[in-house]
């Protein structure tokens, strides 16, 4: 909330005498004008001596208001941003890749929900183990689940006809494409993705190697904690996380995938953690269950934006 | 006669309906259909997460930019613009491109039964992902002005600035902008409500709390309502009440009850039980004038040979209509169809609109 006169020097017509018009009426931000009455503000300026230098300074301030929000875009440009960008990234899964329609997709926010021991982590490893082979990736640890002999051995599964050499090279690439950070609170996490966004925001003009998947295992790790009784302040930090994940996601091409396990609810059932206020966030939510006897998964949907629940079964992998 | 000289009428009452009516029509928008709604009415589709609503908005925003006719075919839309506010930051510009192919290529084919979509859906299968009408297409797809907001200062800097926006877009196409889309209006209700009320300098300074930015919203789009007139659409996600017995709902009312008794008010439905729980502040509610309900059921699709149908609820609140209504969105992968059916009435008849 930088203070009116901070503006002074880039637009001139924002002076002393406007500053304190304003102020006289309990503005003293940009942010300010945004929760008044601009035009009864304008009415007000009339009946001042410097009537028409005040109106213009209004003016200049809803200039200024005009690039605090995102630009319009209309149905065109936003398609084509959609078949240029958010392409679709192979897990390597087989049945979530068919379920999914390719992939985890660019520009969401896509859930992955499971008891425990449901092979939730497996799925992050493989999926990263993937996608690095291409890209730079993110990965936020929030229990020390992070295996690189995991990600060694899917790599080793998948290159089985490749010569040592050449499987030593890719393994060499992906363990360099993959970034993994441990974060033990959500302020951490914060913290984390808001110097990626700074760096990508870099990066976008220099150009060179982006990270194109975050995941974060698990992100009910991190919220759960400060969510429960009777304060606000755990659904705020749930739900500006939630937007701060997606905004990256959105802005910077970015395939968000996020870890969330299970509670029990009313009648014995299980359902998602972080409660109703978590579940309108994602994009695309996946439920993941192991069937013990048979060692079997199954992936189904819980949501997406445009498939009903549809299930998958995927073998032991 | 003198006495009468001074009553210079414009036109006649007769000639004000046929001119109101032409220009400000009567939209009928499934599964919105039973109330008839036009530019001024302000409408909330309240429900659970998921139950449709962002699906209803979309095929509002479609019946608005779709053209009345083009090359002798009938589409049966208005060919003004359509504004979409993305607040939740979920929209997916290829299911809304998919919606709108289906829907101009079912005009253009003139079809309007299930069989023949079924027959479209095998086609369409095999046809490439290109448009059924490219010029038409996008020219439509033109129409639709899209904004996201990932806070409550871009939403209401966008509300601020909405006005000369909406100048410019009717020079740009010359056509005005006929509904504005709100998806969805409590989305940073906990953001908002997390950051504390402190007043500094006094009390003449506000800050953005969940109060003055709500009644900032109402303001902004009274304001502009004044002077652009537009239907709007807001969707609203909430918790159903017990009335209809989800598991959730007892648990989430013990933890909700003690907070901000202001910002909360129960809504009354003729059971004297409540349907929802609200929680936007009674400012917002006072704007509303329609509010629908919608919600997904479990209860299977009488003609159900489609494996990919979800079928919901609705159920008018205000005005209140003793009535549930029930669609379904056939999700044939890239094909929706809206089929609305009357529950609890006398004559169940089949009103079945593939739009």
């Amino acid at each position: 909330m930088a203070p009116l006169k901070n503006l002074e020097t880039e637009y001139p017509i924002i002076d002393s005498n406007f500053q304190n018009f304003c102020a006289s009426h309990g503005i003293f931000s940009v942010e300010d004008f945004l929760i008044h009455d601009l035009y009864m503000l304008a009415a007000f300026a009339e009946q001042n001596v410097s009537s028409e230098r005040l109106k213009e300074g209004i003016t200049q301030i809803l200039s200024i208001i005009d690039d605090m929000h995102q630009p319009w875009l209309n149905g065109m440009e936003l398609l084509e941003d959609a078949k240029r960008n958010k392409h679709f990234l192979p897990t390597g899964i087989q049945g979530v890749d068919l379920l999914l329609g390719g992939g985890i997709r660019v520009g969401q926010l896509t859930e992955l929900v499971g008891p425990s021991a449901s092979g939730k982590t497996q799925v992050c490893l493989q999926t990263a183990s993937n996608v690095a082979r291409n890209y730079m990736m993110l990965y936020l640890d929030t229990g020390n689940s992070f295996s690189p002999q995991r990600i060694a051995y899917f790599l080793g599964k998948t290159n089985e006809l490749a010569s040592a050499q050449a499987k030593n090279q890719i393994l060499q690439k992906v363990m360099s494409n993959i970034l993994c950070h441990s974060v033990f609170d959500i302020f951490a996490m914060f913290d984390v993705l808001h110097q990626l966004e700074s760096n990508l925001r870099c990066q976008e003009r220099g150009g060179g190697c982006r990270i194109r998947l975050l995941i974060v295992d698990s992100i009910s790790l991190l919220i759960a904690p400060v969510l429960g009784g009777t304060s606000t302040r755990g659904r705020a930090l749930m739900a500006s996380a939630g937007y701060l994940l997606k905004k990256l996601a959105h802005q910077h091409n970015l395939a968000v995938l996020v870890i969330n396990h299970t509670v029990g609810s009313e009648g014995g059932t299980s359902k998602p953690a972080l409660g109703d206020s978590w579940k309108s966030i994602p994009h695309s939510r996946l439920l993941l269950s192991c069937d013990r006897g048979s060692n079997v998964y199954n992936v189904s949907i819980l949501k997406h934006p445009s498939m009903k629940n549809l299930r998958s079964k995927q073998g032991p992998s | 006669m003198g006495s009468k000289a001074w009553l210079v009428e414009d036109e006649s009452a007769r000639e004000m309906l046929d001119r109101v009516l032409t220009e400000r029509p009567f939209l009928l928008l499934p599964p919105l259909h039973r109330v008839p709604l036009r530019v001024g009415n302000i409408v909330e589709i309240v429900g659970p997460s998921p139950s449709a609503k962002t699906h209803i908005l979309i095929q509002a925003a479609i019946t608005c930019i779709l053209p009345r006719q083009w090359k002798g075919v009938n589409y049966g839309g208005l060919g003004h613009l359509a504004m979409f506010l993305d607040l939740d930051c979920r929209f997916d510009i290829s299911r809304f491109s998919d919606l709108l192919n289906h829907r101009i290529m079912e005009a253009a084919n003139g079809s309007s039964s299930e069989v023949d979509c079924q027959i479209k859906e095998s086609e369409a299968q095999n046809a490439t992902t290109k448009p059924y009408n490219e010029e038409l297409f996008a020219s439509c797809m033109r129409r639709f002005l899209y904004i996201r907001c990932y806070d409550s200062s871009e939403f209401l800097a966008t509300l601020k600035t909405l006005h000369y926006r909406l100048q410019k877009e009717r020079e740009t196409h010359g056509v005005n902008v006929h509904v504005l889309l709100i998806d969805s209006i409590g989305a940073f209700h906990w953001i908002d409500r997390g950051s504390s009320s402190f007043s500094l300098e006094g009390d003449t300074r506000k800050s953005l709390h969940l109060q003055s930015v709500t009644e900032t919203v109402v303001q902004e789009i009274r304001k502009l309502l004044l002077v652009h007139p537009m239907l709007v659409m807001a969707t609203k996600a909430a918790v159903l009440g017990n009335r209809y017995s989800m598991n959730d709902s007892k648990r989430n009312y013990r933890t909700w009850s003690a907070k901000d008794n202001l910002h909360s008010r129960n809504v009354t439905s003729s059971d004297q039980q409540v349907p929802y729980r609200e929680y936007m502040p009674a400012v917002w509610q006072s704007l509303i004038t329609h509010r629908i309900l919608v919600r997904t059921t479990d209860a299977d699709f009488v003609n159900g040979e489609h494996q990919n149908v979800s079928t919901y609820l609705s159920e008018w609140l205000l005005p209140p209509l003793n009535s549930v209504d029930k669609f379904i969105v056939r999700d044939v992968r890239k094909h929706s169809c809206f089929a609305v059916f009357k529950k609890k009435n006398q004559i169940s008849t089949l009103s079945f609109s593939c739009i």
